[in-house]
């Protein structure tokens, strides 16, 4: 049975031809090293989980991240771009700065604070090349639309 | 069947909440009564590491899998004992999540207090805001009108959709099925879209209120939502159909992460993982205005068999989303509901089915504050299961263990 799936696979074009905008202007352009080649790491520094769905959202078909040269990778010593994810909790401050510690440079870190008012929460010590800044939770497409500013690459890609 | 949810503190007497055939049920607590419930410890110490119990010997090393890894993206920690490839203990850490969210809404009014607990953990914003508004509901004597239950219920099977169809895509992933997790990742956007559709969000936030809905689809749409899950139905069934004929995919979550009935109960656990292991009537009923969804159970308790309950689920709620709004525009708007209140306090507690389990909330309020709230989640008792059955598994088997239970530590570190 296993040889039907590429076959089912194939027949059905699920990726979408939109053309992905974001909203957020970034606070300064990052450096041209990263034109069409850009891998990003996530990390969850206390979010809801919207954001952890989102980011497993971004990764279906319909948007194939992959044709812009978007990548999520597995390491932050193979990443280009922090995706911080939530609004942290003091005990993920520690392990933040770590993980900035072992980013290539040059890097760039974006955050999404789904939450930004919770009560009990910390906010985001002083971050290097801190490019966004989002609030609330934020559709896969302006996600797109943002790693594609800093990507710069072309905005639709069939 | 009676199954202890959790303990309730409430001024110098201590009740257990429990699900009773059914039903929510808060009973004062005696020896007697305590003596029944295995997890009645756990539920009273509410350990933040779960399990801790570290082993030595010769060779043995602790291998620490959180909170930043991209095999567990949320914040949270595995701390495994290993001398190689066995897994001898599991302990898992739900600190790093921990937002003390139940203190947090002390003080604040019953609608602040709902925005908070939509966002405990967004991918069960529904089950999470329900629960919390029908306990609210209970204690100003609220009564929602029978419009509102019927698409509340809708909303509840809408999440269960897109959360198992997640819980499933990460298991295919896990097992290196690629196509067909593409495929499933693709229905999980859809079902993402349709609750959109549905609600506004793709989380379902923000639609629930006391006693209240934001205003429901327009009837125009209604009919592109219907044929959105008839078409999710019919793909989810094909893929889920060719899934089944796959020894390759279907060897790595047999007999992974066994549970026997008598674990399960001794864990406290309910929702599919439960149901795989052949219990039913565990399922909290709510929907009596409404056809009935019928409860698939399992006998063999694995990895295996808890994907099929998730599976048939899909089916299910798929098929009853797409009845139930076919006849949506012909649901009485006018019946005995009770939206205003002058009562400005008292004591409420409810459950709702949330794609993983049993999810209930304990309320007391006074001029309008909340005074207390305890919050017991499905996740928290899930956690526990998976530390203790992980034992004796090797490395690989990890992600089919733990996935299986579709738990997540924002939901247990509320």
């Amino acid at each position: 049975m296993i040889r039907w799936w590429p076959l089912y696979g194939l027949k059905r074009k699920l990726t979408e031809g939109k053309e992905y905008e974001s909203r957020i202007r970034l606070r300064f352009t990052p450096e041209k090293i990263f034109n069409r080649s850009l891998f990003v790491y996530a990390i969850d520094v206390g979010s809801s989980n919207a954001l952890n769905f989102e980011i497993s959202a971004l990764k279906s078909p319909q948007y194939n991240i992959h044709r812009f040269g978007i990548y999520f990778t597995d390491s932050p010593r193979h990443a280009d771009v922090l995706l911080v994810l939530g609004q942290p909790v003091p005990l993920m401050i520690d392990p933040l700065m770590e993980t900035i510690n072992q980013l290539p440079k040059p890097f760039s870190i974006i955050t999404i604070r789904d939450f930004p008012d919770r009560p009990g929460s910390v906010d985001f010590p002083e971050l290097p090349n801190h490019i966004a800044d989002l609030k609330g939770v934020p559709s896969p497409s302006e996600i797109i639309g943002l790693l594609l500013d800093v990507a710069k690459t072309k905005r639709k890609q069939s | 069947m009676k199954i202890l949810i959790g303990i309730v503190e409430s001024g110098s007497e201590e009740y257990l909440f429990v699900l009773e055939n059914g039903k929510p049920v808060l009973i004062k607590a005696d020896d007697k009564l305590i003596g029944k419930f295995a997890n009645y410890e756990i539920l009273r110490q509410k350990p933040l590491k779960i399990n801790d119990k570290p082993i030595k010997g010769p060779g043995v090393f602790k291998f620490r899998y959180g909170p930043v890894t991209s095999g567990i993206l949320e914040a949270g920690c595995y701390h495994l004992y290993t001398y190689g490839e066995k897994i001898l203990n599991a302990t898992i850490n739900i600190s790093w999540k921990k937002r003390d969210l139940e203190q947090a809404m002390q003080q604040k009014s019953p609608e602040e207090s709902l925005f908070m607990a939509e966002r405990i953990c967004s991918n069960f914003a529904m089950s999470h805001s329900l629960a919390f508004s029908r306990a609210v509901e209970m204690a100003l004597d609220i009564r929602p009108s029978l419009l509102t239950h019927n698409w509340r219920t809708l909303f509840i099977e809408s999440e269960r959709i897109y959360n198992h169809l997640h819980v499933i895509q990460k298991l295919a992933s896990s097992a290196a099925q690629k196509v067909l997790a593409a495929h499933l990742s693709a229905l999980f956007e859809d079902a993402l879209r349709l609750s959109e559709a549905l609600t506004g969000s793709r989380y379902l936030m923000g639609v629930n209120h006391i006693g209240k809905l934001s205003p429901t689809p327009e009837v125009s749409i209604i009919q592109k939502i219907i044929d959105g899950y008839q078409e999710l139905k019919e793909r989810f069934t094909k893929l889920y159909k060719k899934s089944l004929s796959d020894n390759n995919y279907l060897d790595r979550l047999h007999s992974s992460g066994t549970l026997t009935q008598e674990q399960a109960q001794t864990f406290g656990l309910t929702g599919p993982s439960l149901r795989a292991c052949g219990v039913k009537g565990e399922l909290y009923d709510d929907s009596r205005h409404l056809i009935d969804l019928p409860v698939i159970t399992k006998k063999e308790g694995d990895a295996l068999a808890r994907m099929e309950v998730r599976a048939e689920e899909i089916v299910n709620s798929c098929q009853y989303l797409i009845d139930h709004l076919r006849v949506s525009d012909s649901w009485p708007e006018e019946g005995d509901e009770k939206v205003q209140t002058e009562n400005t306090g008292g004591t409420g507690y409810a459950l709702v089915n949330s794609p993983s389990g049993a999810l209930g909330y304990y309320v007391e309020i006074v001029n309008r504050k909340m005074k207390q709230v305890n919050i017991f989640t499905p996740s928290y008792p899930g956690m526990h299961a998976i530390s203790q059955v992980l034992e004796g598994h090797i490395f690989t088997d990890f992600p089919f263990v733990v996935d299986s239970f579709g738990v997540h530590f924002a939901d247990a570190a509320c």
